[in-house]
Order: structure tokens, then sequence, then C-alpha cells
């Protein structure tokens, strides 16, 4: 689908690895991106594995064929960079933890990224028996966006659903990702909105009591609902990915 | 975690026109193509090496994999050398090859390099597809038997390649292998093929029967003799790499 395709702007020796959330599309952060390039990154963009195309290309996708997807952008990047930063928006912040704990990366930032399942009853009571359940439902139908910038909801693109076996694989890779946050090693910028109203903001106070070999910094986004990549404090999250960026160089 | 195994990292070295994208075969690795990609660089010429989905990783990857995934791999391919080169070359061996020919009957490429790409798959492949949507789900893997190909060993010692095919992907590549020979006449782009005589898969005559069916002006056959098929790989690789090379400057204007 259109915005489904990953990007590259080629520029200075420091690669920005930047990857989207579930059932998301790269062009969720194509902004962020070109943020980075016109201050002088190199920036890629990831297409995560079944998404981007039909809702039913996801549904047979397991969580480490993501992560292979976000792999494969490590290492397009890393040939032509010195050092390789992750920046990953919601899910996309779970798998670079998970990548920053075996690959050595300079840096990583998260932004709205969950720490566990989100406190949805439904989900909740589901989620034990969401194998069986997705057989019969394949998929949910998303509620409509509540953004706080409508005009950028507009040009979202996304899947309109949730494939149950991809939730799943959500929750899989959640419990993965918790038992190996120890083993971040490298400097962390964790970013969420106080008004997310998918994952809570407390997921990021979480995350960062779980990173304790990681310096953490954090930065509270007051505006913004869950996609504070382009959502309407999106350009003070930007300036604050940049900055952070900015600290690794001078390193 | 980590999940590509050495050898399906995929690769991208930066460089002059064009950009070419290099897809390697089934049940192969981005690892396949690294050599090519590497001369082509130290020819000023960017390269991009894709890894398809399910390979690279574990063979049971592949028994969820579908022919429209590799696609999507392939068009992300593009869609990152599109954001630093004007113009892109498609280069594939084998299924690769099929792949490179289903990008470029879809969208505007500068040029087409197809490499040891099956017209027909040899036996049992080909008896069974009728079956295989049922079979596979009882015999998930086969383990080829045929005796190797290979003339240079130390080289195949090196390949990187899933010791078993899952029989589910062997039916998506015969999916695309249909649907790539409806395409041909849609293919305008210069395209150029090589074919090895020593190929047991895929020798010349495959390849004479794309040619004759591509829809370019301009299109030709290389036959090389020395290898089996693997060419990017084997004995007579150099032989390869300076066709490829002669072709895409051709495309872009020689700077020599």
């Amino acid at each position: 689908m259109p915005g489904g395709e990953p990007f590259f702007f080629p520029g200075n020796g420091t690669g920005c690895l930047l990857a989207h959330g579930f059932t998301a599309a790269p062009q969720e952060v194509r902004e962020l991106g070109e943020f980075l390039a016109r201050a002088g990154y190199s920036v890629l963009g990831v297409r995560l594995a079944g998404h981007g195309t039909r809702w039913q290309d996801l549904s047979r996708t397991r969580w480490t064929d993501w992560l292979a997807s976000l792999e494969d952008g490590y290492y397009l990047l890393r040939e032509g960079c010195d050092q390789v930063v992750l920046l990953g928006s919601s899910t996309g912040g779970d798998l670079s933890l998970i990548l920053a704990a075996q690959l050595p990366v300079a840096g990583v930032v998260t932004m709205s990224t969950p720490f566990q399942l989100p406190p949805i009853t439904a989900l909740k009571l589901l989620y034990p028996i969401l194998k069986p359940v997705s057989i019969i439902l394949p998929m949910l139908k998303k509620g409509p966006p509540d953004w706080r910038d409508p005009a950028a909801a507009q040009t979202r693109v996304q899947y309109n659903c949730y494939p149950l076996r991809a939730v799943r694989q959500f929750g899989l890779m959640l419990e993965a990702m918790r038992s190996l946050l120890g083993d971040v090693r490298v400097p962390t910028l964790l970013m969420h909105s106080r008004q997310d109203g998918f994952i809570p903001y407390e997921d990021m106070r979480r995350l960062q009591g779980a990173l304790v070999n990681s310096s953490v910094t954090t930065y509270s986004v007051e505006e913004s609902n869950h996609i504070i990549t382009c959502d309407i404090s999106r350009h003070a999250v930007f300036d604050q990915a940049l900055r952070f960026v900015q600290g690794l160089d001078e390193v | 975690m980590k999940m590509l195994i050495p050898g399906g990292e995929p690769f991208f070295y930066l460089g002059g026109e064009p950009g070419c994208l290099l897809i390697h075969g089934f049940p192969g690795a981005p690892e396949e193509m690294r050599w090519l990609g590497q001369y082509l660089a130290a020819q000023g010429i960017t390269s991009l090496g894709v890894r398809l989905f399910g390979h690279g990783t574990r063979p049971s990857d592949l028994l969820r994999a579908r022919k429209e995934d590799w696609q999507a791999d392939v068009e992300g391919g593009l869609a990152c050398l599109q954001g630093c080169t004007e113009k892109q070359v498609a280069i594939g061996l084998s299924m690769g090859g099929m792949l490179a020919m289903d990008l470029a009957a879809n969208v505007p490429l500068t040029g087409l390099v197809v490499m040891s790409t099956p017209w027909v798959l040899p036996p049992p492949a080909d008896l069974l597809q009728p079956f295989l949507p049922v079979l596979e789900r009882v015999w998930r893997y086969r383990t080829p038997n045929e005796p190797s190909d290979w003339i240079d060993k130390q080289a195949e010692a090196l390949n990187v390649n899933y010791p078993v095919q899952p029989l589910h992907a062997v039916g998506q590549l015969l999916e695309l292998l249909r649907l790539v020979k409806t395409e041909l006449g849609q293919i305008k782009c210069p395209a150029h093929l090589i074919y090895s005589e020593g190929d047991p898969v895929a020798p010349p005559p495959h390849g004479q029967s794309y040619l004759e069916q591509l829809g370019s002006d301009q299109k030709e056959l290389t036959r090389i003799s020395g290898s089996g098929h693997n060419i990017v790989r084997d004995a007579a690789r150099e032989i390869v790499f300076q066709t490829v090379v002669q072709f895409v400057h051709s495309l872009v204007g020689d700077p020599a």
C-alpha cells in the first residue's frame, strides 16, 4: 500500500534506524526520518514483515519476523555508517530495545513504547485463548482515531484492524523484551504522552525502572495521543530525538 | 535475540549510478549475492542485496512465506535504492530472477539482469505441482538429493543455503513462476540474461525461452561455461561479474 514503502536518506556517519509500530507502516516515522536527514544524518526506515501490505499478511507473521526486518535495516545502514542509533515508535521501540540487547548500537529512542499488554478488559480476557479464538474471529476492527491533530490522522497509513494471531505475537514479543531489558547497556531516551489513550504513560516509568544498565533520559509529551511521531506535539518529539542523537555524537 | 544467521544479513554498498538491486535465490541468502555486490561497489556502482522473507533465518520460517512477502521485500529494496540513486537495475539469481522480472513488469526500471532462472522446474517439483497444497501438509521438507553441480568446491563450502526445501515454499516459487510468465511481454527495459552450460537446473535453453518472450527491444543472452547453477559464486563468477558490469555501464554511459 502507498506509505508502506521503507525509505532511505543518505547522510553522515551516524545512521538512524527508524521502526514503526504494530499494524502501522513506515509512513508513521517518515516525517521524523526527513527531519533527521535534514540535520545531516543517514536515515533508514524499515518496513516490518507483514506490515504495509494487507492485514492477512500480518496474520501469518511472528514477532521474530518483525525483529528480523529490523535487523535487516541495521545491516543495510551499518555498511555506510560508523554508528547506528535505533528509534522506534510503539512496538518499534520494543523491537529496538530487543535488538540493542544483542547488537552494537550507539543508543535507543523509544516513543509510546509498551512495557506490557495495554489494560483493555477484552484483551485481558481473550489473550490466553487468542490462538483458538483467531480461527473463528481472525481480526478485530479498530475504533475511530482519537488524535489531537485530526489533519495528521487523515494521512495515517495503517491496517484498520488488529489480526488476533498477531496480537498474540505482540504479547510474546513483550515477554521476550522484558527479559532482555537488563542487557541494554547503551543510553536510551524514552518518550511518552501523558494523554496516551492506548498505552498508558506509566509504561514509560516501568521501562525506565527495568533498564537498570542503561543511562535513561525521559521526556513527557504533553498533548498528543499514542502516535507521538505524527500527532500535534510531533515537533517537540523530533527536537528531543535530534538532541539525543547529537548528544551521542559528542561522546 | 538475533534472528539472522551468518550470511543472512542484507547489504547496502553506497556509490554512484545506477543502484543495483541484488536478489538471491531459493532457499538462499543475501550472502549469495555479496561477491557480486562487492565487485559492483569496486566499480563505483551502488548495490543493495535484499533478504527475502523466510530466508537467512530458519527453514521453518519459509513454511509461512508467500510469494507476496518476497515481492514486498523486493519493492522495499527498490524504495531504499530510490533514496540515493536516479536509476535502478534489478539483478536476480534463479528465483531472484523471477522476482526481478516481476518487478520490471510492474515498475519502471533502467535495466534487468536474469541469471540461471529456470523456465520449468526439474522433476519431481514439476510433476508434484498439482498436489503440493495437500502434499505440503504431510511432507513439509524435501532434502535435495541431486549430485552437486558445483565446479568450485571451496565456494560451495562457503555458500549459505538451507539444507532443506520446505514444500510449501516450493509451491510459492511455482506460483511466482506462473505469474512471471504472464508478465514477460510487459517488460520493456533493456534485459541481459546469463546462463551456464553446466547448469542442470536452468541451462541456456531456459534463458532462450525467456529471451523470446520478453517485451524489451534491447535483450541479450550470454552463455557461459565452467559453472553450475549458482553462477555468481561458482568457478566462472568473474566472467559473470564482468558481463553484469559491462551491461550496467552501458545503461548509464560508461564513464571510462
